[in-house]
């Protein structure tokens, strides 16, 4: 019964998407999987010519481009886990009862930094993290941190920024997640036991599973692209102390104009990306 | 009017030198260009200070001759892959901005035109006045030359400058600037630096600045250089090692984080006066001596750069603008009329005074002006002695730059030894200038 | 139950996180007020006599009220097609059975996850070729390629929300699939439509890799804009700071507007 529809009923729903989206999104990709089958250099292209999978050979036993993918997944893993222990933490105090005024406040705020141009976070970021005129170490009571200029706190850095930028987004999915169990199961919980973490355990959690998905599929497939904010902040360095992947092939492809080598580098991350998903998909996503 | 009038009384000077008076009659801007009015011009600008002097001077280049220069605005790190992007694709710019290290790149993609096929195809938009000798040969070569070929005319100009505050200095007990590093290490370095300021501040941020102002500065002076004649790497030799050893131990008389400096950084460190001595372009002298920008405007003073064992070996940096093969016939004769009337000697004094820095000879010849922008004597000087492959200048130099600013900067934070930097730049440059073909005859040796 | 300490500590944190989530904005645009000397003051100061100078150098003599205009035209455009294209879509995802559903669903996801840097010169090659460089509608459509996908993500998990009765009892009253999910299910669903909505705003808004590459002038994006005052020579942090805050206010101002639905629309699936 459910889903009984023609061939061409089916078409005319999804027909559009999949056709415009197969246009715009299919050729520029194709394209750049042959150009990563050549020598294909933005400033030398007299020398431009087939090389078969010699560009793939390059980047996979290149140190660097595994040093950066490297880096990129210690970012994923440093800044998920806080994303979602805040997340969760924030979406638990906003589902308690009352005080719906701060709450509803609060809730406008988290949208800010949701919604604030990512090359715009890492400009600000420059201002307040400047180690001397920088806010942040006046907050921090004057000290004299090194933030732009020193490997490790760049990358806290970062890790600081994208935790900000993408915690509320986590809480607002979890918050939705926790909107939908059904108060009279909830409150029924409540009754039996007074420990909050079993009540998440074993009521809340199923209503928050394809919310966790979700965020981990996102999270995981924005920080394998993260570019814009690093971009303006601190370009990679000091050093390559945050060049993540995104940066290194624009770096390869816009700057040292060899786009052949750089489609390789990309071609590679997203196979790497729609591994991940579908792996996230397969072992938490029951049905789509 | 008083366009022509500048033109007429300025131009004679240098129109005696070059003998070109005979046929200096007749010509004019505006008769010059009326074939071409109406044509609309595309160029990618920076956002520095000679640009914006030749914007505000532009009024009167497109009332006189109906030409529209339409400007893309873009920062240095944008501006070689917006430009190298443009040209590949066949796009829409007609004249090529070309900073000195583009500039074998730019030729031997054949994306600019030479000037003397210019002169050949457009006979009667060359002004008479144009008189290439008037520009420094150093300034001209380096910025607008590739194989012998003159391609571009230098626009923006730059030699490398020690800034030092006299006031800082004075308190410590010297009475001038250091005339070698090694002074400034042994003795400016320690008298300068403690209590929150430093005696030195090198921009060293891992972009074209770390490779052009950090590495390429430290390397020359010392005896250093990135290419033996053989073109294979020198930075191992025992005169590199020492340059780039005695900038690792200078850096403790640095602000920390040095490496993530860019020229903004340095200059508001000097103008909040936090360092005292600083090498940066020449272009900065007008905001390190505006008291709106700058709290030591008082005590600014300029002198050439520091000698090494292999002397005085200043910074050289700077843009030429050349016609863009692309363009058609039209447009290439708007643009060369453009070039040649911003690069002129007839506007070179209007130019400095709104603070850029022309690289006309005759422009310097007034003592008086040296008065005003105290920084003349230094650049007249430098522009004497400066290297032109101080960054070489070949087609490879913007893949290799992105190596030098990788490994320069790890070796400044102490992530790899030294050698292991050089060693590790060495084999990278070498990798890409072998696939270039130059080991293998296929290429010339230029740089 | 709620003791008055429990209270407390609720207040207190609620607080924290508004305060942690406004303050950069707070510096932002106190930093976006001020001359550059004092910008630049070593610490930083708090009370200071505010400017509108950079406002009127950004907007007037810089242009980036243009490419404000741009970056609304773009945004506003992308995102009416995306639901367009995309409501429809979703709607045959949740409702309809048919072969390799699963996959079609994925491959609409995986384009969300093409990094930009892989397309940026395709494209740029290929609009080259059509002519359509530095023109709105190139942004427009190849904004689609992340906005569609998250449209049809989250609004097929809103249709499945929606008991399919609803749709039975229609269609004996002889009502078209069109029908049923105009009439019937897409006002059930306008949580999740406003909330990809908001997404697809945000993230056209915000983008800046394509911005920078596939415009120049008349086209040109606000966050391109940004980035452009970042030559190393001088850094004028109260223009940057300003320029910032006309990018943001906008997107914060549609993002208030419709954070009301947030909650209600991000639900990703679960299902009551």
């Amino acid at each position: 019964m459910r889903g009984r529809a023609s061939r061409k009923t089916i078409f005319g729903f999804i027909g559009p998407a999949v056709v415009s989206l197969a246009l715009i999104g299919i050729a520029p990709l194709l394209y750049a999987a042959w150009t990563s089958l050549q020598f294909f250099n933005l400033t030398r292209l007299n020398q431009r010519r087939f090389v078969g999978l010699d560009n793939y050979w390059t980047v996979l036993t290149d140190e660097t481009f595994w040093q950066s993918m490297g880096r990129t997944f210690l970012l994923l893993i440093t800044s998920l886990p806080l994303q979602l222990a805040l997340g969760m933490g924030i979406a638990l105090v906003l589902h308690r009862p009352g005080l719906s005024l701060l709450k509803t406040l609060c809730r406008l705020s988290l949208v800010l930094p949701m919604a604030t141009t990512y090359a715009v976070v890492g400009l600000l970021g420059q201002v307040m993290f400047n180690q001397r005129f920088g806010v942040m170490n006046q907050l921090f009571g004057g000290a004299d941190i090194n933030w732009i200029g020193d490997p490790t706190n760049a990358f806290i850095m970062i890790v600081f920024w994208d935790v900000w930028q993408w915690t509320p987004f986590v809480a607002l999915v979890l918050l939705a997640g926790l909107t939908m169990v059904p108060t009279e199961i909830e409150e029924a919980a409540r009754l039996e036991t007074k420990s909050w973490w079993t009540v998440l355990r074993y009521v809340q959690m199923p209503f928050l599973i394809p919310g966790l998905v979700a965020v981990l599929i996102l999270r995981t497939a924005d920080t394998l692209k993260l570019f814009d904010m690093v971009f303006t902040l601190t370009r990679g360095g000091p050093g390559a102390s945050t060049e993540f992947i995104s940066l290194m092939i624009q770096r390869v492809g816009f700057r040292a104009f060899d786009q052949g080598l750089a489609s390789a580098q990309a071609i590679i991350l997203l196979i790497i990306t729609i591994i991940l998903a579908q792996i996230y998909i397969r072992v938490f996503y029951k049905e789509v | 009017m008083k366009l022509k009038h500048i033109l007429t009384t300025t131009a004679l000077s240098a129109v005696v030198t070059s003998g070109a008076l005979a046929d200096g009659h007749g010509w004019s801007l505006e008769a010059a260009a009326e074939p071409y009015a109406g044509t609309t011009v595309d160029v990618v600008f920076l956002l520095r200070p000679g640009y914006e002097a030749i914007e505000a001077m532009l009024p009167e280049f497109e009332e006189a001759t109906g030409i529209d220069i339409n400007i893309i605005s873009h920062p240095y790190e944008n501006a070689l892959g917006e430009q190298v992007r443009d040209f590949v694709a066949g796009g829409d710019l007609d004249i090529a901005l070309i900073d000195l290290v583009w500039i074998g790149n730019f030729a031997e993609n054949d994306w600019i035109v030479p000037v003397d096929q210019i002169m050949a195809d457009y006979p009667d938009i060359i002004d008479p006045d144009l008189n290439m000798d008037d520009f420094f040969p150093l300034v001209l070569n380096a910025f607008g030359g590739w194989n012998d070929t003159i391609y571009g005319l230098p626009f923006d100009n730059y030699s490398g400058l020690m800034f030092y505050n006299t006031c800082m200095l004075e308190e410590a007990g010297f009475d001038g600037p250091p005339e070698t590093w090694q002074s400034l290490m042994d003795d400016y370095g320690p008298a300068l630096t403690g209590d929150g300021q430093y005696a030195f501040a090198l921009q060293s941020k891992r972009n074209e600045t770390q490779s052009a102002d950090s590495f390429a500065r430290m390397l020359w002076p010392f005896g250093g250089s990135f290419l033996d004649d053989e073109f294979r790497s020198n930075l191992l030799s025992a005169e590199s090692q020492a340059g780039l050893q005695f900038r690792q131990d200078l850096m403790q008389y640095m602000p920390d984080g040095i490496v993530a400096y860019d020229h903004a950084e340095t200059v508001n460190a000097f103008a909040q006066g936090e360092v005292a001595i600083i090498t940066e372009w020449s272009a900065f002298y007008s905001s390190v001596v505006d008291p709106d920008t700058s709290r030591v405007a008082d005590c600014v003073a300029i002198a050439p750069e520091p000698a090494g064992p292999a002397g005085r070996r200043p910074a050289l940096g700077g843009f030429s603008l050349a016609v863009a093969s692309q363009a058609d016939a039209d447009e290439q004769a708007a643009a060369w009329l453009f070039i040649q009337w911003a690069t002129s000697a007839a506007n070179a004094v209007e130019y400095l005074e709104r603070g850029g820095v022309p690289a006309r000879m005759s422009a310097y010849e007034d003592p008086a002006l040296a008065e005003t922008y105290t920084f003349i004597p230094a650049l007249v000087e430098s522009w004497q002695e400066g290297v032109p492959e101080f960054r070489p200048r070949f087609a490879e130099w913007p893949e290799i730059s992105e190596v030098v600013q990788e490994w320069g900067t790890r070796i400044m934070l102490g992530e790899v030894t030294i050698e292991e930097g050089a060693t590790e730049i060495g084999d990278r440059m070498e990798a890409i200038l072998e696939s270039a073909g130059y080991y293998s005859g296929d290429k010339p040796l230029a740089q | 139950m709620t003791t008055n300490r429990s209270y407390l500590v609720q207040i207190a944190l609620l607080a924290l996180i508004i305060l942690v989530c406004v303050f950069p904005f707070y510096w932002m645009v106190t930093t976006s007020l001020k001359t550059q000397v004092v910008a630049l003051e070593a610490p930083p100061v708090w009370i200071f006599e505010p400017t509108l100078e950079n406002y009127r150098e950004a907007l007037i003599d810089d242009g980036v009220l243009q490419t404000l205009i741009n970056s609304l035209i773009i945004a506003v455009s992308t995102t009416a097609l995306a639901l367009v294209l995309g409501v429809p879509a979703a709607f045959a995802l949740a409702r309809f059975e048919f072969r390799g559903k699963k996959d079609l669903w994925f491959w609409f996801i995986t384009n969300r996850m093409v990094s930009p840097i892989v397309l940026a010169l395709p494209f740029f090659l290929i609009a080259r070729n059509l002519d359509l460089l530095d023109r709105h509608i190139t942004l427009i459509l190849i904004y689609l390629t992340f906005n569609l996908p998250i449209v049809i993500w989250i609004v097929t998990d809103q249709f499945r929300g929606i008991p399919y009765d609803l749709d039975e009892a229609a269609r004996m009253e002889g009502a078209s699939q069109f029908t049923i999910m105009s009439r019937i299910c897409l006002p059930l669903a306008m949580p999740g439509v406003a909330v990809s909505a908001i997404f697809a705003f945000i993230f056209s808004w915000n983008e800046l890799m394509f911005g920078l590459v596939l415009t120049r002038n008349e086209a040109k994006t606000a966050p391109a804009m940004a980035v452009s005052f970042m030559e190393g020579y001088n850094l004028p942090y109260g223009k940057i700071m300003a320029t910032s805050t006309l990018i943001v206010i906008p997107v914060l101002i549609f993002a208030l507007i419709a954070s009301k639905q947030l909650v209600r629309g991000l639900t990703m699936g679960a299902v009551k």
